[in-house]
C-alpha cells in the first residue's frame, strides 16, 4: 500500500491525483455556492484549442521539452479568453447564462477538435501528447507535477484561510457585503484565477471532457453532509482527495488484474474515468445515504410517519368504542388486512393494547396516548371554528393536524382558546395530561 | 444636518430610466415609508443610498458625508427574495456578516464581535435559533435575523427593503416596535414597503415614488388621496410606454 506514495514511477500519479483533486473540489465549492458549477465545464472546454495551440508552437520549435508549460500557458490563456467570451455575451449580447457558456463550449471544442486534426496530419508525436490532455493520463506524471499541483494546493487553502469570512458573505449575500465594504478587487481576481488554475493543471491528469466533474462532485457530496460552509470545504476536500487516491490505486490494480486474467486483450483502466467515477459514486451515494437531506433517510422518515398515523387512527378508534373487535376495526381503518394484523400486534408488543376473545382493548398507557391524540384533533378544531371556519369542513384537517402538533404547539394552542371543554360538534376535549 | 439628502439624482439601466432627477431630504429620528407601485425605482433608490448602484447624475449625502465614507453607518436589509436559504450558514453567522469590515487581516471575528452577534440574536429573541441553518428558520425568524445582522454594525441609518413581506402580523408588530426604540436613539429607518394601509400607523413620513418624485413629507401631510392617484394612477402609464419605447429603440431592439 506505501508504495503508492514511495515508488518512484508510482508516488507522481498518486500524489499529483490527490493534490490536484484536492484543489479542484475547493474551488468547486466556491463555483457550487454561487450556482455556477458548469463554469468548470466551459472553462476546460475552453482550455482545449489552448493545449492544442500550445502543442503547435512546441511543434515549430520542434523542442521537446517544454511542452508541459506551453500547454499550461495556451490553456491558461483560451480559458481566459473563454470566460471573457461568456461574460460578454451575458451582459452586452442578452444571452442566457446558459446558452452562453454552451456556445463558447462547443465552438471552443470544435476549434480545439480541429486543430488536433491538423496537428495529427503535420506532427503525429505532438498530436498524441494533445490526447493526452484530452483524456488525462495521470500514469506518465513526474515529479515535477507533485511540486506543481502541492504549490497550486497550498496557494488555494491559504487564500481560503485569509479569506474565509469576506468569502462566505460574498457568496451568501454579494449585495449586502458590497453595501458594507467596496469588495476588493484582489478577491474577485484571485478566485478567478485560482479556478482557472486548478482546472487548467487538472486536465493533465484527468482530461478536459472529465475535469468538470472533480469539480462538482466532491461539493455536491459534501453538501448532503452539513449545514456550515466550514465543515462544507473540509469534508469537499477530504472527499476530493479520496476519490484522486481510491481512483488512482483501483486504476492500477484493476489493470493489473486484467493484464493477468486477459492476457492478450492490452485491457487497462485509466486513471482519469477512475478518478472522476469514485468521485461520482461518493457524491451519489450522499445523494441516497446522507442522514437528513438523503434521498433514503428521507423515505424512511415519510414511511414512519405514514405508518405512526395510521397507528393513531387505529388508537383513536380503539379509544372511542372502548372495545373493539378485528372486524369493526377493520372497518374503520381501510388497510390491507395483514398490515392491520401486524400493526395490531406491534402495538401489542409496544404496551399499548391487549387483546382477549379476539377483541382488542387499551392498555392505560395506551388510553392516555390515544386521549392526548383526540385531544389535539378536538383542539384544532375549535381553533379553526374559532377562525371562522364552517364547522363541516373542520374535521379534515384536525384528522391531519392530530399527528402532526406537538407538545409546544399543543400549549400554545389551548392557552390561545381559554382551555376549552367542549369542540364545536359538542364532544368533550379531553384534559391535558401531565404524565404523558 | 439632514439624515439623508439627495439633489437631482438619476439612475438609469441599461438606457431604461429608472429614477428621474430626485430631490429631496430627510430629517434625523424618523421612520420613513417609501411606496409606488412596481417598477418605481423603490428598491434602486435604496441600492443607490448604500452604493450599490451607480448613478447617472446627482449627489447624495448622508449625515451631511458624502456616501463613500459612510457606508458602514448604513444598514442594508435586502429583499428576502435576494437570499439564497439554502445556503450552508447559521443563524449566527449570518449576523456576523454585519460585522465582517471590522475584521482583521485573517478576518476573524474577534470575541467582542461574537458578543454583539449573540447580543443582538437576544434582543430579538432568536438566541435558541443561533446554530440552526437558515432555511429552518419560519419567515417572520428570518427576516428578525436580518435585523439583527443590521443592528450589530451599530448603524445611523436602516434602509430596508420590504421587511414586512411574507412576516405574520406579531412579528410585523414586534419589529415595528424595536424600530421605533431605534428611533427615539436616533436612528433614521427608511422602508420600503407595499400595504398603503399600514403607513399612517407606523411611519412619520412618507416618500411616493413612480421614477421621479411625488410627495416627500410628514405623513399627515403626504398622504392623501391626490398624491396616491399621483403615484399609483393610470395617467403615468402613457409616460412608460414611451420610455419602455425609447429604450427598445436605443438598444436596437426595435
Amino acid at each position: 500500500m506505501f508504495e503508492y506514495f514511495t515508488d518512484p514511477v508510482l508516488r507522481a500519479p498518486t500524489w499529483g491525483c490527490m493534490l490536484m483533486c484536492l484543489a479542484a473540489s475547493l474551488m468547486g465549492v466556491l463555483s457550487f455556492l454561487n450556482k455556477r458549477s458548469l463554469l468548470g465545464e466551459g472553462i476546460s472546454h475552453a482550455a482545449y484549442p489552448g493545449v492544442v495551440a500550445g502543442m503547435a508552437v512546441c511543434a515549430i520549435d520542434a523542442a521537446d521539452e517544454g511542452s508541459l508549460f506551453f500547454a499550461l500557458v495556451g490553456a491558461l490563456l483560451f480559458s481566459i479568453i473563454g470566460l471573457w467570451v461568456i461574460d460578454r455575451l451575458e451582459k452586452k449580447g442578452k444571452v442566457h447564462s446558459d446558452a452562453a457558456l454552451c456556445f463558447m463550449l462547443a465552438s471552443f471544442f470544435g476549434i480545439g477538435t480541429l486543430g488536433a486534426s491538423f496537428l495529427q496530419g503535420a506532427r503525429p508525436l505532438m498530436a498524441q501528447r494533445v490526447q493526452i490532455y484530452l483524456y488525462g493520463q495521470a500514469a506518465t506524471m513526474t515529479d515535477i507535477h507533485i511540486v506543481i499541483y502541492a504549490a497550486l494546493s497550498a496557494l488555494i487553502v491559504m487564500f481560503l484561510v485569509i479569506s474565509y469570512r469576506p468569502m462566505q458573505a460574498l457568496c451568501f449575500d454579494r449585495v449586502y457585503a458590497q453595501s458594507l465594504m467596496i469588495v476588493p478587487r484582489y478577491l474577485t481576481i484571485a478566485t478567478f484565477v485560482l479556478m482557472l488554475l486548478s482546472i487548467v493543471i487538472g486536465i493533465r491528469s484527468v482530461g478536459v471532457v472529465l475535469m468538470s466533474g472533480m469539480f462538482v462532485a466532491p461539493a455536491v457530496a459534501a453538501r448532503q453532509w452539513t449545514d456550515r460552509l466550514s465543515t462544507l470545504l473540509w469534508i469537499a476536500a477530504i472527499i476530493g482527495v479520496a476519490s484522486g487516491l481510491l481512483g488512482n490505486i483501483l486504476s492500477v490494480e484493476a489493470s493489473q488484474k486484467l493484464r493477468i486474467y486477459f492476457p492478450h486483450e492490452r485491457l487497462s483502466l485509466p486513471t482519469g474515468p477512475m478518478i472522476v467515477l469514485t468521485g461520482s459514486a461518493i457524491a451519489f451515494l450522499s445523494l441516497l445515504f446522507a442522514p437528513r437531506r438523503g434521498a433514503i433517510p428521507r423515505l424512511v422518515r415519510i414511511l414512519s410517519f405514514r405508518v405512526r398515523t395510521v397507528e393513531e387512527n387505529i388508537l383513536k378508534s380503539v379509544w372511542k368504542s372502548k372495545e373493539i373487535s378485528l372486524k369493526d376495526c377493520r372497518a374503520c381503518n381501510h388497510l390491507w388486512p395483514p398490515s392491520l394484523i401486524f400493526l395490531l400486534w406491534r402495538m401489542q408488543r409496544q404496551g399499548w393494547m391487549t387483546q382477549a376473545y379476539r377483541r382488542y382493548a387499551l392498555t392505560p398507557d395506551g388510553d392516555r396516548k390515544a386521549a392526548r391524540i383526540v385531544r389535539l384533533h378536538r383542539l384544532w378544531e375549535v381553533y379553526l371554528a374559532d377562525l371562522g371556519w364552517p364547522e363541516e369542513s373542520v374535521h379534515r384537517t384536525a384528522e391531519e393536524m392530530e399527528h402532526i402538533l406537538t407538545p409546544e404547539l399543543e400549549e400554545r394552542l389551548a392557552g390561545q382558546l381559554h382551555d376549552p371543554k367542549l369542540d364545536p360538534h359538542a364532544q368533550p376535549i379531553p384534559e391535558h395530561d401531565v404524565v404523558c | 444636518m439632514n439624515a439623508i439628502e439627495i439633489e437631482g439624482l438619476t439612475i438609469n439601466y441599461d438606457q431604461t430610466s429608472v429614477l428621474w432627477d430626485l430631490s429631496f431630504s430627510l430629517p434625523h429620528g424618523i421612520i420613513c415609508g417609501i411606496a409606488g407601485p412596481n417598477g418605481a425605482g423603490k428598491s434602486t433608490l435604496l441600492k443607490a443610498a448604500v452604493g450599490l448602484v451607480k448613478p447617472q447624475s446627482g449627489r447624495i449625502a448622508l449625515l451631511g458625508q458624502p456616501l463613500r465614507k459612510m457606508r458602514q453607518r448604513i444598514a442594508y436589509i435586502p429583499q428576502r427574495e435576494s437570499i439564497d436559504w439554502d445556503f450552508p450558514i447559521t443563524a449566527s453567522d449570518v449576523v456576523l456578516m454585519g460585522r465582517y469590515h471590522q475584521f482583521g487581516f485573517w478576518g476573524r471575528p474577534r470575541p467582542a464581535d461574537r458578543a454583539a452577534a449573540a447580543c443582538a440574536l437576544e434582543q430579538l429573541g432568536m438566541s435558541a435559533f443561533a446554530d440552526r441553518q437558515i432555511s429552518q428558520l419560519s419567515g417572520g425568524q428570518q427576516q428578525r435575523l436580518f435585523i439583527a445582522r443590521a443592528l450589530v454594525q451599530e448603524p445611523d441609518l436602516f434602509l430596508m427593503d420590504e421587511p414586512f413581506r411574507g412576516v405574520d402580523l406579531a412579528t410585523e408588530k414586534s419589529i415595528i416596535e424595536l424600530l421605533r426604540r431605534l428611533k427615539n436613539e436616533g436612528k433614521t429607518i427608511l422602508i420600503v414597503f407595499h400595504d398603503l394601509h399600514m403607513a399612517q400607523s407606523y411611519f412619520d413620513y412618507l416618500l411616493l415614488l413612480n421614477r421621479r418624485l411625488i410627495a416627500c413629507g410628514p405623513i399627515e401631510a403626504t398622504l392623501n388621496s391626490q398624491n396616491i392617484s399621483r403615484a399609483f394612477g393610470k395617467s403615468q402609464s402613457l409616460f412608460e410606454e414611451a420610455t419602455a419605447l425609447s429604450a427598445k429603440t436605443r438598444l436596437g431592439m426595435k
